[in-house]
């Protein structure tokens, strides 16, 4: 098989306490990551047949935490976790979903010698597993039960390690090897524990996969933690390619949040996270502002309890006065508004606080935008006390039981674009927003949203015309590349049908950004911060370092219709699980005036005849338009347009022809 | 040759650092090892000629990334193996030492008195004369005994064992990295320094004091503070790099 690879992914099912290996090899046409894990997952939960994948909690479900070719070989921003299974934190039912998280875990995998680790099964008692190089051992997990996930890490790191020295002393043995690093650890906190859907995967002192609520998922297995040492090597086709890579790539890039030089993806030198910051730095801006006022004391709080900081959020980074916004937010739209902030809008109204229809205890709200109101907030979650019972499981099912889910849908006040997730910079950039419907909520992409603009938005400022942008950057999208109008954001008028956001150019873009997105970002698993960037490098930089680490003679044209393997072996999984047309739909607030959020600058638009950058802070989308994007894209990509389900000639066109079979046979295969 | 050093007669203030990085075995062995080499360093001086390269490093700088390490072994030995890298970023996560005792970085010292050198039963380890004095280890001369590991008077030590050819290896600041594009060597560009975004490591061609971590462990931050990372810019009380004899 290529270079990059381990060469074995290791499979543990904790009911019947089996750990065993399979050969990378099977696995190597979906590359790796989020590919690798959608093909375990279908193999396992899937074609079995056995199971209607709706219970994250099922100890049928398949969790696989999977590393791609470049982790551990140091390929900047290379080293990122892929994690997939079915998630519980999605609405109305948990979904196939993949999250991802940086950190050195799959780099570690890797040096052990493994390319994923797939979990199966329920403990019939709190296990950890410990993996140190090819020794793999389920561990009793009795005395971690109820630990936060720093006291988690450093017991296991005690034992791992059973060092008698102090910190950077002295080289680790590891069998005949030696180390200087420790042993790298994924834990769920008490949040997890108590089998909660908004509970975060934590590794080391703050990075953590923050969406799905897989947390939960760790907890119903009786999972507490995963811990890795190895002390091997991965070996590149081409190791001196690989280091020019690296130093072209520092020398040639600037994308401002992200600067290439991370081997393992954490720490990073992106803005958001400094060694100094806090504990180690390791947290990202999620976690950092998800106690605003409290930076980095707040994310402390947050990853010691394991708790999602994206479901949870209080608002995220900052207020804004959203032009036509809902008069309810009172010129003031919280950027990232979680379950933390609705609490507080509830509060406000008048309906929720001690006494009130939704009884508030235990939670201090007179305290909100404290420290402590973050203690109590998280303790009462992982418990289930009190109003922390109905948060645990899940935003919009707890404001379902409330009983103010129509008329906050409806309001606006629920900013919850798709699934129960949360804002995030998901308009004007309607490629962001289009994915959290054909998907399971936030992508966590920010690929287009950084290159297309002229003006402000991570992007920074443009010196091109728009004209000349989107040429530029239409070039680099086969086999799309012919045409730039999917590039345009029109969202007014007959136009934004005809070229714009509703038509069949903009389904292009949107499935070229999935198929990029599934290859690049989550299966060769390279952060996303980092690369692409399409205003200047991109994809040549991130295809260079996927010819250095595996060989290949893949061109980027290759690469992505192997992403658009991925993305409908993805599909494949969602349509068993229940997916349709009629569910791929917006909260209403994205039909509403104040749906974007006014930070994101200008887009190119293409309007009566030529190009032009187009302020889109009042965009706002449209029921019929979105719906005619859809069949466009369904069309595109060789589904069925009734109900969005891909067709038999479309998969076996990608080699996926035994995924057609078991689809045929619970009559899941769209009709040509 | 000289005789292994005997370090307990020899009596030194050990600084903060070293005692939180290397002296604390040390100190607990009942020998001040980790100083040793420095407190003999006036002494055998002249005994070897001065390497005319030496890695210095900002260890407040560093944000841990392990760039250096990969390349290191990248380019010396063709695979990404951290173990086998000739520097190495000992960073306590998830152990959640506080900044910024959460890095140590273990970087050879070319030690103006090579114990290592001095020490080798087998003349493997020695003195490149022809690229600069770098203290190198010859693969084909070397036993594998680990002799220069055990003499190494740092903690961690920065001789690497290499477990599947079974010999030591060191830094050569480059001057043999076959993978490496560049010319290495003590007048040439090391890939560690090279790859190191946060730009915490740098060559310099006086010898660094050698006291203790001080004369390598120096104030890199460009002035004014850093603009990329505001909040990691080198402490103003952190002495520059301090050269030998001055």
């Amino acid at each position: 098989m290529a270079n990059g690879y381990a060469g074995k992914i290791l499979r543990i099912n904790l009911s019947t306490k089996e750990v065993t290996t399979l050969d990378t090899a099977k696995y190597e046409e979906f590359v790796g990551g989020i590919g690798m894990g959608a093909a375990l997952f279908w193999e396992f939960a899937v074609a079995p047949g056995d199971w209607d994948l709706q219970d994250a909690f099922d100890p049928r479900n398949v969790v696989s935490l999977m590393a791609g070719p470049f982790a551990g070989t140091g390929v900047p921003g290379g080293g990122r976790t892929s994690i997939c299974g079915i998630a519980p934190e999605p609405f109305p039912t948990p979904l196939f979903h993949r999250t991802s998280m940086g950190g050195r875990f799959a780099s570690m995998l890797k040096l052990a010698g493994w390319d994923g680790v797939t979990v199966q099964g329920k403990a019939d008692g709190p296990v950890w597993i410990n993996i140190v190089n090819d020794k793999v051992t389920i561990e009793d997990g009795k005395s971690l039960w109820g630990l936060n996930t720093f006291e988690t890490q450093g017991q296991i790191t005690n034992i791992v390690e059973g060092r008698t020295y102090r910190f950077g002393e002295e080289w680790l043995k590891v069998g005949d090897d030696f180390t200087t690093m420790r042993p790298q650890i994924v834990c769920i906190g008490p949040v997890g524990e108590g089998v909660t859907r908004v509970a975060a995967l934590i590794h080391g002192s703050g990075v953590s996969a923050r969406t799905g609520g897989f947390g939960g998922v760790f907890g119903s297995k009786n999972l507490k933690a995963i811990s890795v040492i190895g002390t091997g090597a991965v070996q590149p086709a081409d190791p001196k390619g690989l280091v020019d890579a690296r130093l072209a790539h520092m020398a040639g890039s600037f994308r401002m949040g992200a600067q290439p030089g991370a081997a393992s993806c954490m720490p990073c030198i992106n803005s958001d996270r400094k060694r100094n910051s806090y504990y180690g730095g390791e947290a990202m801006c999620a976690d950092e502002y998800w106690s605003r006022a409290n930076g980095m004391k707040g994310a402390d709080i947050a990853i010691k309890w394991g708790i999602c900081t994206w479901a949870t959020k209080f608002g995220g980074a900052l207020d804004m006065d959203v032009k036509g916004a809902p008069a309810l937010f009172k010129g003031s739209v919280p950027m990232e508004p979680g379950i933390g902030w609705y609490i507080k809008y509830l509060y406000d109204l008048g309906v929720l606080g001690p006494g009130k229809k939704i009884e508030s205890y235990p939670l201090p709200m007179e305290q909100w935008n404290t420290l402590t109101f973050r203690e109590i907030f998280c303790d009462a979650v992982a418990h289930k006390i009190g109003i922390g019972a109905d948060i645990a499981e899940g935003f919009l099912e707890a404001v379902k039981k409330w009983g103010r889910l129509e008329e906050d849908l409806n309001s606006g006040a629920l900013r919850v674009p798709a699934y129960g997730a949360i804002w995030h910079h998901t308009l004007p950039g309607v490629d962001w927003a289009y994915a959290y419907i054909l998907m399971s909520g936030d992508p966590m992409w920010h690929g287009f949203f950084t290159a297309l603009s002229g003006g402000g938005g991570f992007g920074g400022g443009s010196k091109e015309t728009a004209e000349q942008q989107v040429n530029k950057i239409a070039a680099k999208m086969p086999p799309y590349d012919d045409d730039p109008l999917m590039l345009s954001n029109c969202w007014k008028g007959e136009e934004a049908r005809k070229t714009g956001i509703y038509s069949a150019h903009k389904a292009k873009m949107v499935a070229w950004a999935r198929h990029y997105h599934g290859f690049y970002n989550e299966s060769l698993a390279l952060c996303e911060m980092l690369l692409p960037n399409f205003g200047g490098i991109s994809p040549d930089m991130e295809h260079r370092y996927y010819q250095a680490v595996t060989g290949t003679k893949n061109t980027v044209a290759d690469a992505i219709e192997i992403g658009r393997k991925i993305w409908n072996m993805e599909r494949a999984i969602r349509v068993m699980a229940g997916r349709h047309r009629d569910d791929e739909k917006f909260a209403p607030f994205m039909f509403m005036p104040g749906a974007t959020f006014n930070m994101s600058g200008s887009k190119p638009v293409y309007q009566d005849g030529k190009w032009d950058f187009e302020n889109q802070s009042d965009l706002y989308l449209d029921r019929e338009g979105v719906e005619e994007f859809k069949t466009h894209f369904y069309a595109l990509e060789g589904w069925d347009t009734s109900n969005g389900w891909p067709t038999r000639e479309t998969l076996e066109g990608l080699g996926l022809g035994k995924v057609a079979d078991v689809m045929a046979g619970k009559n899941r295969l769209g009709k040509a | 040759m000289a005789e292994p050093i005997k370090a307990e007669n020899k009596t030194k203030a050990v600084a903060r650092r070293d005692f939180l990085t290397g002296g604390a075995a040390a100190v607990a062995a009942g020998a001040l090892a980790a100083t040793a080499g420095g407190a003999v360093a006036s002494q055998a001086a002249e005994t070897v000629p001065k390497s005319q390269g030496y890695i210095v490093y900002d260890s407040r700088l560093c944000f841990g990334c392990q760039s250096c390490m990969y390349n290191c072994s990248l380019t010396h030995e063709g695979v990404a193996n951290p173990s086998l890298s000739r520097i190495q970023i000992v960073r306590d996560a998830p152990s959640f030492t506080k900044y910024p005792l959460d890095v140590v970085i273990s970087a050879c010292r070319q030690c103006v008195t090579p114990l290592c050198v001095q020490n080798c039963p087998v003349g493997a380890a020695y003195i490149d004369t022809a690229n600069g004095n770098i203290r190198r280890i010859n693969q084909e001369k070397c036993i594998g005994c680990q002799t220069c590991i055990k003499m190494c008077p740092q903690r961690p030590h920065r001789t690497i064992w290499n477990p599947a050819k079974k010999r030591s290896t060191k830094c050569d600041l480059c001057a043999d990295a076959p993978y490496w594009s560049e010319k290495g060597g003590p007048d040439g560009k090391q890939a560690c320094v090279e790859g190191c975004a946060a730009k915490a490591l740098k060559l310099v061609h006086e010898a660094p004091s050698q006291q203790d971590v001080s004369g390598y462990d120096v104030n890199l931050a460009p002035e004014p503070k850093p603009k990329t990372f505001p909040k990691m810019g080198a402490s103003p009380k952190q002495p520059a790099a301090k050269q030998e004899g001055a």
